[in-house]
């Protein structure tokens, strides 16, 4: 395979807002997240479920389904404009560049077409001059590149046949056949066995490292982030609550939002009798948001503010932002103490919520 | 400012406007929130009790309220219809037979008959009438008639009297005078008395062969089309109900049994079943209503022996659907929780059935039941119109549109007001009981 | 697969006997004997008649003789219709008409109504699915008997100096198009309800998101990963479609008077010859019974979900 490595921006999404237009009234599934993703770069979405994450990744690849609708920002993709691309060039965009694979194996694949069939499908779908047995010997090569085996015998097998990891292995050579530049990875992983689940982890990893490609890695689950994501993106009831490298994310978490996520995640390395602490509440109502931060109800550090005006984003570090009043509270005391150096002062700030925890 | 504020946002830069803004906040801005300031701030959508949704929902649904609406009023047709015509069902009016459901005023009509007379002398004469006067005319030329001759004679006689195809029709006398009719029927007679400034009620529809008024027979076929479907919607309801709660909330064998039998009820072709019962037990009950004179007699000679077999059949075979039904959705709820908790408590059988199963399957209970009626009332109108469903003098619609295929050319409408009653009330039970299933069963919306 | 085929024909097989017991036991509680009409015979002629008939036994050994004869492909013979003609030369005479009229009916509304179904999901929402909505629904809410003659009434003479078809069934190849029409008219509507309902429940599985994904056209995904899908549900309604208009058929034969089984069937039972009545009755269960055996057992070669060796469901 010969992969053309590239850098720079990937994928690009500002300000991106997704309704869906319900009859009890216009549900705001994405309120203004934006976030870059370079060539051969890992970024994982976390958030509970309705959080607006798959909503996101599927208005980039064009699945948004009636009745949801983009109705402002941009999305960029090697420097073209998403959003403004026609029916037939989005069609065209589908599986050749930007890839998705679904959460569950299960119902993913047609039960009625062999696996063969739906593997060539997709390949002949953006290849027209390709030859029947060169199809079929790119299927092949594929799934032994998931890490299939007996290919020839699998070829004709149909969906049922095949366990639930070796349909999500079939499913990742169905989105790679194309070497798109972009995988979108809908919870890939959460319909399985753990054991299978660090076995798919393990060769998306390993395929990524081949490919170059960029992955957008959609999961609930931080531990699946902390393999395999090179940054993060939190998402909290279609806002944007927090990104940043994973690092920064899982040692200096800005918003206590991710807090709560990073304490509610069991650890291997925790002290034995640490317990987990869940989040204490529901989400909000997305038909009706309120005015000021989503998390404020369920938070332990609501302050009056956060339930009137949304927060902005402070800086926390390089490439790290959180929108969460509490920051902006830091970061005023800094100023008044007339400490200029934002970027140390964020973090020593940050260590002291820490304390404050 | 808006636009600023897109621009900034798209790139990992603090807001500077917003960092500006912040000089300006509120002095408490910071103090920590109250635990009612964070209630009262996550505005819950009202809750709505399920019936209420499912109103609010039926009534957004256009389509079905405008079949509802006709349902009510082909009820009202049917129900209250019969009491304000002053006719019955089975009353013969005199000289009413064959009435069209329009007419010309007496003087008009005296200009038809001139006009015909005048034209055509034979066309009004009767078979017999006919040979009398060849005969007549035979004897006066000093012929005999052979028997040909007289057969050829009657024949045309009646061939020009039945479909009114002798030289000059009554619709081409009209057509030459240039009559217009006028709406609704009355008999020659009713129109004498109308002259003397009496107030006769019109045969709205015309009236048949036997000069029964039409009108009123639809109404009653109507109705007991309705009161069909209605009664066979309940014994499905009932004997599917029992049956598929008990299979289902039972489980094991006594599901595996109860399911083969389901299974060969299901297989066995219902129509003719019907048929069968139909033509072997309407010799029984015509010698049990024989028999004396008790309520139950009574009783069979009201609903008539092929009513009661219908019901029968249904009882017999057309609850399976329903029973299925309740088992899956028996089956499904089964696994859930609270009905694991409810036992855990030590609820006993019956009382997780009615309070706990039911409930929660209501919804499809009510739709099914309902899709019964429209279903059943084909079925009735297929089996009258097959000389199977209610007996003379009694009527249905589907007996009506048969008894009007024989004359279908002269009298169009006897078949096409009974069948158009029919279909729209098939219709729109129909379009009604799906929008009942809509708004009963949310888990089927997108 | 064979389990499974031996477990539905011996179902098949119970339901037929309970079909055949249930005839001859509602035949045998009509009370009064056959032979009494206008005039009643004199008694001895009724004794011999039923010594004949064998009608002085028990009913049990009469079953048994019935269901042995029924076996041997004896139906017995017509006792008013056609005196002594048997019942199994009337059915073999009668039915193939009523057969190619029913095959006929039943195609067209495949034919028809299965790509209107594709139609109408294909284009949810629009006007073209409103319509054939309504046309369906109409369809499925007229008996069949208002279909046929309205048909009679518009296409054979009913309006003057428009007749394009004979109003009595002659054979001709003519004479087929309404009786066809019309009795296929019920099973096209419903066949296309059933098509978009199942089309649109298979559009909305999550494979079609993976085709969607995948970059394929539209048409391909609904032509090639929605209807393949769709199809299977549909095909398990033909088998009662295939009874509806089989029972469908007494009706237009009787408007259009097509000497076929279903009018024989009705006059029979007016007439009361009840050795054609049982023999029509079972001979049409049968073939309902043994339709539906096949509808299912199709149903489950296209499938390629069920595996067949574990004996299904």
């Amino acid at each position: 395979m010969e992969e053309k490595q590239k850098s720079g921006k990937l994928l690009e999404v500002k300000d991106l807002h997704v309704s869906f237009f319900t009859p009890a009234g216009e549900v705001k599934a994405v309120g203004g997240i934006s976030y870059d993703l370079n060539y051969d770069e890992v970024m994982g979405i976390v958030g509970e479920s309705g959080s607006g994450k798959s909503v996101e990744a599927y208005s980039i690849i064009g699945l948004l389904q009636s009745p949801g609708k983009v109705v402002g920002g941009s999305i960029t993709l090697e420097g073209e404009d998403v959003l403004a691309k026609s029916k037939e060039e989005m069609i065209d965009l589908r599986g050749n560049k930007v890839a998705m694979i679904f959460q569950n194996p299960m119902t993913c694949l047609n039960p009625v077409y062999t696996i063969g069939n739906q593997l060539i499908e997709a390949l002949k779908a953006h290849d027209k001059k390709v030859s029947k047995e060169e199809a079929a010997k790119r299927a092949m090569e594929m799934l032994e590149l998931v890490g299939i085996n007996n290919v020839e015998k699998r070829m004709k097998q149909y969906p049922h046949e095949l366990s639930g990891g070796m349909r999500q292995r079939v499913m990742i050579a169905m989105g790679l056949i194309c070497h798109p530049q972009l995988l979108i990875a809908d919870e890939p992983t959460t319909a399985l066995d753990v054991t299978i689940q660090a076995q798919i982890l393990e060769l998306m990893k390993d395929l990524q490292k081949k490919t170059h490609m960029g992955i957008i890695f959609i999961t609930h689950n931080l531990g699946v982030v902390a393999e395999i994501c090179d940054k993060v993106s939190v998402m909290y009831a279609g806002k944007m609550v927090e990104q940043g490298p994973v690092d920064d994310i899982f040692y200096k978490p800005g918003h206590p939002y991710t807090m709560g996520l990073l304490r509610s995640m069991p650890r291997v390395d925790a002290e034995s009798y640490e317990r987990l602490i869940p989040i204490e509440g529901t989400p909000v109502d997305m038909l009706n948001p309120p005015e000021g931060c989503p998390f404020a109800p369920r938070c332990e550090y609501a302050m009056k503010i956060c339930l009137q005006k949304m927060p902005p984003y402070v800086e926390l570090g390089e490439n790290h932002r959180a929108a969460c009043w509490l920051r902006v509270q830091e970061q005023m005391a800094k100023e008044k103490s007339g400490q200029a150096d934002a970027k140390a002062g964020s973090q020593t700030e940050n260590k002291e919520a820490g304390d404050h925890e | 400012m808006a636009e600023k504020r897109k621009k900034v946002l798209g790139s990992l830069q603090p807001d500077v406007e917003d960092i500006l803004e912040w000089n300006n906040l509120p002095d408490n801005a910071f103090e920590p929130a109250s635990a009612q300031e964070k209630e009262s701030f996550i505005q819950d959508r009202k809750s709505v009790s399920y019936w209420k949704d499912a109103w609010r929902r039926l009534r957004r649904n256009r389509v079905a309220m405008v079949a509802m609406v006709i349902v009510i009023l082909i009820g009202l047709f049917a129900f209250v219809g019969p009491l304000l015509v002053p006719y019955g069902y089975d009353e013969q009016i005199r000289g009413a037979n064959n009435l069209h459901p329009w007419h010309y005023s007496l003087e008009d009509q005296a200009r038809i008959d001139a006009y015909m007379e005048e034209h055509n002398n034979t066309a009004n004469l009767t078979p017999d009438e006919a040979v009398e006067q060849a005969k007549a005319e035979a004897a006066a030329k000093g012929e005999e008639l052979s028997r040909i001759e007289e057969a050829k004679i009657r024949a045309n006689a009646k061939a020009s009297q039945g479909s009114g195809e002798g030289e000059v029709t009554e619709a081409a006398a009209i057509e030459a005078l240039g009559i217009k009719a006028k709406p609704f029927g009355y008999s020659d007679d009713e129109l004498q008395r109308m002259e003397n400034g009496e107030s006769v009620f019109p045969h709205v529809f015309g009236c048949d062969t036997h000069g029964r008024d039409i009108m009123v027979r639809t109404m009653i076929g109507a109705r007991v089309s309705m009161i069909v479907g209605i009664c066979c919607a309940i014994i499905v309801l009932i004997i599917g109900a029992i049956y598929g709660s008990i299979s289902g909330y039972f489980g094991g064998k006594v599901d595996a049994v109860m399911q083969r039998i389901v299974e060969v009820i299901y297989t066995i072709p219902e129509v003719l079943i019907i048929l069968l019962l139909g033509t072997t037990l309407k010799p029984v009950f015509e010698q049990f209503q024989n028999s004396g004179n008790g309520p139950l007699q009574q009783l069979v000679t009201t609903l008539g022996p092929n009513l009661i077999s219908i019901f029968i059949a249904f009882g017999l075979l057309y609850w399976v659907t329903m029973s299925r039904i309740i088992r899956g959705q028996i089956l499904q709820l089964k696994q859930q929780e609270y009905v694991t908790a409810a036992r855990a408590l030590g609820a006993k059988g019956g009382r997780i059935i009615k309070r706990h199963l039911l409930p929660n399957c209501v919804g499809q209970i009510v739709t099914t039941t309902f899709l019964q009626i429209p279903s059943a009332i084909f079925t009735e109108s297929f089996l009258s119109f097959l000389g199977m469903g209610v007996s003379a003098p009694m009527t249905s619609l589907g007996s009506m549109c048969s008894d009007a295929l024989s004359g279908l050319t002269s009298y169009p409408y006897r078949l096409f007001i009974p069948a158009a009653i029919l279909s729209v009330m098939i219709l729109c039970l129909n379009l009604f009981g799906d929008g009942l299933r809509d708004a009963l069963d949310p888990r089927l919306k997108k | 697969m064979a389990k499974y085929i031996l477990k539905r024909v011996l179902m098949a097989v119970i339901t037929l006997f309970i079909v055949i017991c249930l005839t001859f036991f509602l035949m045998n509680a009509i009370p009064g004997s056959p032979w009494l009409s206008e005039k009643t015979p004199p008694q001895a002629t009724i004794d011999a008649l039923n010594e004949k008939y064998g009608l002085d036994q028990p009913v049990i050994v009469q079953l048994g003789k019935y269901l042995a004869n029924i076996v041997h492909g004896d139906f017995g013979t017509s006792i008013k219709m056609q005196k002594d003609r048997p019942v199994l030369d009337i059915i073999t005479t009668m039915f193939p008409v009523s057969a190619a009229i029913g095959i006929i009916a039943i195609l067209w509304a495949i034919l028809v109504g299965v790509p209107l179904g594709c139609l109408a999901a294909y284009k949810r929402g629009t006007w073209v699915d409103s319509l054939l909505r309504v046309i369906c629904t109409i369809g499925i809410s007229m008996p069949g008997f208002v279909v046929a003659t309205i048909l009679l009434y518009l296409l054979a003479g009913g309006i003057d100096g428009f007749k394009i078809f004979p109003t009595i069934f002659d054979g001709s190849l003519k004479s087929y198009v309404l009786p066809c029409l019309a009795l296929g008219f019920y099973p096209m509507c419903y066949l296309s309800r059933q098509t978009r309902t199942a089309m649109l429940d298979s559009i909305n599985q999550e494979y079609i998101k993976t085709a969607r994904a995948k970059g394929l056209k539209n048409k391909k995904i609904i032509f090639k990963h929605a209807l393949r899908n769709a199809l299977i549900p549909v095909i398990t309604y033909l088998g009662p479609q295939v009874a509806f208009t089989l029972c469908g058929g007494f009706v237009v034969e009787t408007v259009f008077s097509i000497p076929g089984l279903g009018r024989y069937f009705v006059q029979s039972i007016q007439n009361r010859d009840y050795p054609i009545i049982m023999g029509t009755t079972i001979f049409l269960a049968a073939f309902i019974i043994i339709m539906n055996l096949v509808v299912d057992l199709l149903y489950k070669l296209v499938d390629p979900r069920i595996n067949l060796s574990k004996g299904g469901n």
